[in-house]
């Protein structure tokens, strides 16, 4: 989630007229560099002498250590490298890969046999077995700890122990996701976490490669290689998180030379940073139609809208390039449910007009429901978005609520709008959390006829990957001819860093500590 | 005396009690911490489970009453956000922010009574001039935009500060002297009116013809009698830099301070914080107002609290 301010707006603004102003704008010159090491000399660690410690700046600060609690994307920041699952995900294809778990294979439908890693040992030293594997999952999907993350769990039954080597966890029926889930689980120490309940917010103990030494509430977070874990040695030693909220002040950081690694860079930055590493992040932008009554039930008014928007433009003019047009789908290759066969409505006024005078649209009021500070850019996403409607000739009245009338109206079926504006972020890269979101009928955002349910209830049990993804390109395909929504742009994640750090960003917006390198 | 002090500081009860009524009611009114808290992808039957979990299910006046008790027996409740007594997280913020707060005041005011003496000594001197235009300058600049240029300039271009951070008095100096503009632009602004009216009065011409040195005169007289003028005004700024200021000064400096966390909870919708900080921030206005109203006597012998 994307804290995004009028003030940082005003200040991008301002910081860029001050940046031309102090003729600093443009590349980084050899004296940037010079500059760098006279901060380097005053410092009390001479980083750039070892370069074993990497220093990065996150958003804000991590709400907790209790991995397993909140939905915290800065707490992940921190805690991907200290903790694992019994499986993981591969940042670059989306895959799950062995972690704590060396197999993963089903038995029936609704059964799953697990072989646990032998040898693992906890940052305290403790062993890692079956015992920890029960603990931890029955901790994440209980009531007693009602995490907020604990949706992607639902589908689990029960666990048990067949010995110390192996698990056996239960679904309540077939969940074709379940590996995928169990990269989001994270195993803790069952020990340590009886022992110590008080301690659970402030330290982590994991198998992770790396460990968490210490947390200066408010200032930093660090954490260190561990020499005993079971997988490969990272290279990076040493990292240290600090939180800059303010993105302006971030840049300027990393400029000083105060920090190596920065998240969450903005465009309009980019010029000024010294390296920018960039992927295509999770959230893709889109604009729900309403499809089961109004003026916008006609499906050719919900073409002509789709004709009728720029995506390109939005891109190019909005996010300066950083963003890329979503593919008639609001899924990136790789997630379950891809359609390769789709693309981009194109942008075609002439043929909007065209389908709207075919379906005797007459300048009959749209409702345009929007919100604007939630993700980055999403207000000036909006206007432009309604601008390019009314060209040709939509005529569309745009209401921008707070993000919680905005939520509210998100979620009533019985009083959709006829546009509602929002960003969607798919964090288990499968089609169903989205169509059972914005299409299934009975899931908390659709305002489409349930011509599809039974499709998506039958891909949901479907335990053949091929036949399951079939299923979803097929609903993918009906909701792109019959639209259910515009899908618009997927905003790029920019990561800025000096030229010293090797780190390809993953596809996962994981931030992943192990694999960075220091030259 | 002391029975003032007592009623004063039952006032200051009820003061901190209706602050912290009034951030129940609309935090309640306003927000829904559980769309905030969950995803936008989660079921309908999540949202149902967190908010039964966080009690907001419940009636308005037994969730008002659960936390008033709560309260009287100095439990603040958890943070939803961070998982620990919210009391306790507020409090850890209370250092830095004390920190700055301090720094940036003292510079602030050492400043600006010289400055808006000298200037009303002399009205319409060039010194009164620069004066007058430098402090309306202070209470117009933007201070988050005054800070990121300072930051450009001091950090970024001339590596003499951080540009953001906590631990050492490099660290300190570029927040508290961006902080310290506006109070010091808005006191000096008022020593000055406060002093030209003194020196106007009866009493310093019979001070003057009794041949008293222009120091002792200025100083002795005038400054003390514009001491309570001078000493509400500075109060009134300490308190408007804790519980305004410091929030945006904070978060463009990453600053761990209370002002940060405010912002941070307000985004997280974690009400328990919310009125935590509150509930401290309003404690300690209530006390400076206070200490400030103890002081006038000091300037003004006919002020008594009996």
């Amino acid at each position: 989630m994307r804290k995004f301010t009028v003030v940082t707006l005003f200040l991008m603004f301002v910081l860029s007229v001050g940046l031309i102003l102090s003729g600093c704008g443009g590349s980084v010159s050899d004296k940037q560099v010079d500059k760098n090491s006279k901060v380097q000399e005053q410092q009390e660690t001479p980083q750039q002498k070892t370069r074993d410690t990497v220093r990065i700046a996150i958003p804000s600060e991590p709400s907790t250590m209790d991995v397993q609690y909140p939905d915290d994307g800065n707490m992940r920041a921190v805690t991907e490298n200290v903790a694992e699952g019994l499986l993981a995900m591969d940042g670059q294809s989306l895959k799950p890969i062995p972690a704590l778990a060396t197999e993963v294979t089903p038995t029936n439908e609704t059964t799953w046999r697990i072989k646990l890693r032998q040898g693992v040992k906890f940052h305290n030293g403790s062993p890692f077995n079956a015992d920890d594997v029960v603990f931890s999952v029955r901790r994440q999907i209980s009531d007693e700890l009602n995490s907020d993350i604990r949706g992607y769990w639902e589908s689990f039954d029960a666990i048990e122990k067949i010995s110390d080597e192996e698990v056996q966890i239960t679904t309540k029926g077939a969940d074709p996701n379940f590996k995928v889930r169990l990269t989001l689980l994270k195993i803790m120490n069952k020990e340590w976490v009886e022992a110590n309940p008080d301690q659970v917010p402030l330290q982590l103990i994991g198998t992770g490669p790396y460990k968490l030494t210490e947390w200066k509430r408010g200032q930093s977070i660090t954490i260190e290689a561990n020499e005993n874990y079971w997988g490969p040695q990272p290279a990076v030693k040493t990292a240290i998180y600090r939180f800059i909220e303010e993105d302006a002040t971030r840049a300027q950081a990393l400029k000083a030379g105060e920090i190596d690694v920065a998240t969450n860079m903005l465009p309009e930055y980019v010029s000024d940073l010294p390296k920018v590493k960039t992927v295509d992040g999770l959230e893709f932008s889109l604009l729900r139609l309403n499809a089961i009554k109004g003026v916008m039930k006609d499906v050719r008014l919900r073409q002509a809208a789709s004709y009728a928007v720029d995506k390109r433009a939005l891109a190019e003019a909005l996010y300066q390039g950083y963003a890329t047009v979503a593919q008639g789908q609001v899924f990136k290759p790789g997630y379950i449910g891809y359609n390769p066969d789709l693309a981009p409505y194109p942008y075609d006024p002439e043929k909007a007009k065209e389908l709207m005078a075919e379906a005797g649209y007459n300048g009959e009021k749209l409702e345009f429901v929007g919100e604007r500070g939630r993700w980055l850019k999403d207000g000036e996403q909006i206007e432009a978005i309604a601008q390019m409607l009314r060209a040709v000739g939509f005529n569309v009245e745009v209401k921008m609520l707070s993000f919680q009338q905005w939520l509210r109206v998100l979620f009533d079926r019985e009083r959709s709008p006829d546009m509602i504006f929002t960003f969607h972020s798919n964090d288990i890269f499968d089609a169903d959390r989205t169509f059972g979101t914005y299409v299934y009928t009975k899931g908390p955002g659709s305002s489409y006829p349930d011509t599809l349910d039974a499709k998506i209830e039958s891909a949901r049990k479907e335990m053949d990957l091929e036949k399951r993804s079939q299923l979803y390109r097929e609903i993918g395909q009906a909701i792109y001819d019959d639209p259910a929504w515009i899908s618009l742009i997927n905003i790029q994640d920019i990561y800025g860093m000096h030229d010293y750090v090797e780190y390809e960003p993953r596809q996962d917006m994981r931030l992943a500590v192990y694999e960075m390198k220091l030259k | 005396m002391y029975k003032y002090i007592f009623i004063r500081l039952i006032n200051a009860i009820i003061v901190v009690c209706g602050v912290s009524l009034l951030v129940f009611v609309l935090t309640r009114t306003i927000g829904n911490p559980v769309d905030v808290m969950l995803p936008i992808e989660a079921s309908i039957a999540e949202r149902v489970k967190l908010t039964h979990q966080l009690g907001l299910d419940k009636p308005f006046l037994i969730q008002l009453w659960a936390y008033f008790s709560g309260v009287a027996q100095g439990d603040f409740g958890l943070s939803w956000w961070q998982r620990q007594p919210a009391l306790t997280v507020a409090l850890e913020r209370l250092p830095a922010t004390f920190l700055l707060l301090v720094t940036s005041f003292l510079l602030a005011f050492t400043l600006a009574v010289p400055l808006g003496v000298l200037a009303a000594i002399k009205p319409k001197s060039l010194l009164d001039k620069i004066c007058s235009t430098g402090s309306l300058l202070g209470v117009c600049l933007p201070n988050f935009w005054l800070g990121l240029m300072l930051i450009i300039v001091f950090a970024v271009k001339l590596g003499w500060f951080y540009t953001s951070g906590y631990g050492t008095w490099r660290h300190l100096v570029l927040p508290a002297v961006t902080l310290s503009v506006l109070p010091l632009g808005r006191i000096t602004q008022m020593v000055r009116s406060a002093m030209l009216d003194q020196l106007q009065q009866q009493y310093i011409v019979t001070a003057r013809s009794k041949g008293l040195a222009e120091w002792v005169v200025v100083v002795r007289h005038a400054l003390k009698n514009a001491g309570v003028t001078i000493v509400t005004i500075s109060g009134w700024e300490l308190g408007r830099m804790m519980a305004g200021y410091t929030v945006v000064i904070e978060v463009v400096f990453g600053w761990p301070g209370l002002g940060q966390l405010v912002v941070e909870s307000i985004n997280q919708q974690d009400f328990p914080l919310l009125q935590a900080l509150t509930f401290v921030i309003a404690s300690i206005i209530s006390l400076l107002n206070l200490v400030i109203d103890l002081t006038y006597p000091f300037f003004d012998p006919r002020i008594k609290y009996d």
